[in-house]
């Protein structure tokens, strides 16, 4: 009897009496979408504004994307505590470099940087999804794309992000032509590239509850740098 | 040379009342003691000689470096003590490795020198790292290469003191060496006028007669590699 | 996707274990009247089990009432088939495409419990449904003849399934008017 009055009290699966255990997460995805896309003589890179966790929207008017220096900007996602990390990192390394070799760090120079100094937290990664944007010695425009422990890639155009897996395949399509037969390959506009990104955004800000209130849009090129913003859905 | 001996010229880093810091002083008179070695940046690249002196037929001629490659886009002459210049070129080949592994770029030669040039001044400092001495190295360099400023030629002298020259003698024959590039010298050399004259100085100011075996010279040109010629 | 007039359905052709390939001519997408069709991603046995079961359903459902079904009331019959296994559920899930009798396109998909959802433009359903959904919000646009609707659909199930990697080896498409079925097999990339 008493048996069975116990186990009715305490079923076999109950953790009464157990101790509750706690773990400590050290990271958090705050979402949101970047892209970059890289033309002749220019580059573009673009994120919302939107900071988020879970079902809750922290803020409205973060940018994601970071000035490194005059010619070359970062525009990077992920963990918010990482994001500022890695920024003010960058911007350190970036004020020593100048200091001991007395020149500005070219776009390449900092693409292979920032791919080491991601590597040297290989087993406690910067949770941080990268995109570089700038202009190389060359004057012509250039796209790095770098996972959390830096391995990056060279491109004219990539998404990150929660919405990347949306805006990949657009940008694969429309801007790399792909399964497209007989169509003549423009070489990418200005104009054209930022239309395209604000239509992509507009599509990803429909499907993608992290990404949207607001598109900040940097272009870079040789000449200076031109900022936009344009307003996205809200919900 | 200087008023009297004091005891200020034993404590490697302890200055005299007039503000001198002899040991560093008696490295750079090291050099005096070295054979010589001469630099010439011309438009085209840079030519580095130094003599070799053989003190016995029994040695290898060729075993005797003085002019080693920091990487491929430079080199390096010495004069002075040269078993001190081991870490020194260590130095500027890791840190240039380094430099490459970090920013995917060549190093500029001053970046390079001014690295090594961070290391000479740490003697006698218990915490500094391995790599330095307990007394100054008795050793000075000549950096030279080719980067994006085009061909660079950099003298580094035991004090961490360098700067970026044209043509520069050191060692031994020194003066009269750089006397004469004072009057050779001018900027519209090629490489092949730049060889002929830092041979012909280095014949006048060397006490054997000049051969292919007690001179060693590299050449920077307009290429990634430096050229040995012997 | 709907067009004006018309709707087309589209699938890949892979069949595969996880990350193993093991046919390229796998038909996932079933008639199931002259202007019903039903695609369905999963396991394979389960899509094949499940049409046979719709088919034998909607057959039944003809011959007693000696008319066509509409497509909302075929979705009814999928969602209730699919929810009878509620906790032992078909792993599949379908999507829609049929005409009504006016010619006006219907799409609609369920999730493996059978919960029903109809809308007025696309439905996407699978491993690739993110970079579906990406594509569809882009090119889509409302009252798309036949020709616009298969371009549509077309670039918008090639280049998804091109970023996922256990999706593709092939298209198919299927676009439905009152008076034909055009149906077409696209040529893609196969890895």
């Amino acid at each position: 009897m008493a048996a069975e009055l116990k186990k009715a009290i305490y079923p076999e699966n109950a953790t009464i009496g157990l101790p509750t255990q706690h773990r400590f997460d050290p990271y958090t995805l705050n979402g949101g979408t970047i892209v970059g896309v890289a033309g002749d003589n220019f580059a573009i890179l673009a994120g919302d504004t939107r900071l988020s966790e879970g079902f809750m929207i922290h803020s409205r008017d973060t940018s994601k994307i970071y000035k490194l220096t005059e010619k070359t900007f970062l525009g990077t996602c992920g963990f918010q505590g990482d994001v500022l990390t890695l920024t003010r990192l960058l911007n350190a390394r970036l004020t020593m470099y100048e200091f001991e070799h007395r020149k500005k760090m070219s776009s390449t120079a900092i693409s292979q940087m920032l791919s080491t100094v991601l590597y040297y937290r290989r087993f406690f990664p910067y949770y941080t999804f990268n995109i570089l944007a700038g202009i190389d010695t060359d004057g012509k425009g250039c796209i790095y794309s770098y996972d959390a422990v830096g391995n990056y890639e060279k491109h004219t155009y990539h998404a990150s992000g929660t919405a990347s897996s949306m805006l990949q395949p657009l940008l694969d399509n429309q801007v790399g032509y792909l399964n497209q037969e007989g169509v003549r390959r423009v070489p990418l506009t200005i104009d054209k590239a930022r239309t395209l990104i604000k239509d992509v955004f507009i599509s990803a800000t429909e499907r993608d509850m992290y990404t949207g209130d607001s598109l900040h849009i940097v272009t870079i090129t040789s000449d200076g740098v031109t900022e936009d913003h344009f307003p996205l859905r809200r919900d | 040379m200087f008023m009297t001996r004091s005891e200020y010229d034993r404590g490697v880093n302890t200055f005299s009342p007039e503000g001198r810091l002899f040991q560093v002083e008696y490295a750079i008179e090291a050099i005096k003691l070295g054979s010589t070695a001469i630099g010439i940046k011309t438009s085209e690249g840079i030519v580095l000689a130094v003599e070799r002196r053989i003190t016995s037929p029994l040695t290898e001629p060729e075993s005797m470096e003085k002019i080693l490659k920091i990487d491929n886009h430079i080199g390096c002459a010495m004069s002075g003590l040269i078993a001190d210049s081991r870490t020194l070129v260590d130095t500027a080949r890791v840190e240039s490795q380094s430099h490459w592994f970090t920013y995917n770029e060549t190093m500029t030669v001053e970046s390079v020198t001014h690295t090594v040039s961070k290391l000479t001044l740490q003697f006698g400092d218990d915490d500094a790292g391995a790599g330095a001495m307990s007394r100054p190295f008795g050793v000075a360099l000549l950096f030279a290469g080719i980067d994006e400023k085009g061909p660079q030629l950099f003298h580094l002298d035991p004090s961490g003191t360098y700067f970026e020259c044209e043509a520069k003698a050191i060692g031994s024959g020194s003066e009269g060496a750089q006397s004469q590039l004072h009057e050779l010298y001018h900027q519209n050399m090629n490489m092949k006028e730049a060889l002929i004259t830092v041979l012909t100085i280095l014949k006048q100011v060397m006490e054997e007669k000049i051969d292919s075996n007690n001179v060693e010279v590299m050449l920077i040109a307009n290429v990634q590699r430096g050229n040995f010629l012997h | 996707m709907t067009g004006k007039n018309c709707v087309a359905i589209a699938a890949d052709r892979r069949f595969g274990i996880q990350a193993q390939t093991i046919g390229h001519e796998f038909q996932r997408i079933y008639g199931m009247s002259d202007h019903l069709y039903i695609g369905f991603s999963g396991l394979a046995t389960d899509v094949t089990t499940v049409s046979n079961k719709l088919k034998f359903r909607l057959n039944m459902y003809m011959l007693r009432e000696n008319r066509e079904m509409k497509p909302e009331t075929f979705m009814s019959l999928v969602s209730s088939l699919l929810y009878e296994k509620r906790f032992g559920p078909y792993f599949v899930e379908p999507v829609i495409a049929g005409l009504d009798k006016n010619a006006k396109p219907f799409v609609g998909s369920l999730d493996l419990i059978g919960c029903p959802m109809i809308t007025e433009d696309f439905v996407v359903s699978g491993t690739a449904s993110e970079q579906l959904y990406g594509m569809c919000e882009s090119l889509w646009e409302p009252d798309l003849e036949a020709d616009d609707l298969f371009e549509s659909i077309s670039q918008a199930l090639l280049n998804a399934v091109d970023r996922d990697c256990v999706s593709g080896w092939g298209g198919i498409v299927y676009v439905i008017e009152k008076d034909k079925v055009t149906e077409k097999i696209l040529k893609a990339r196969m890895d």
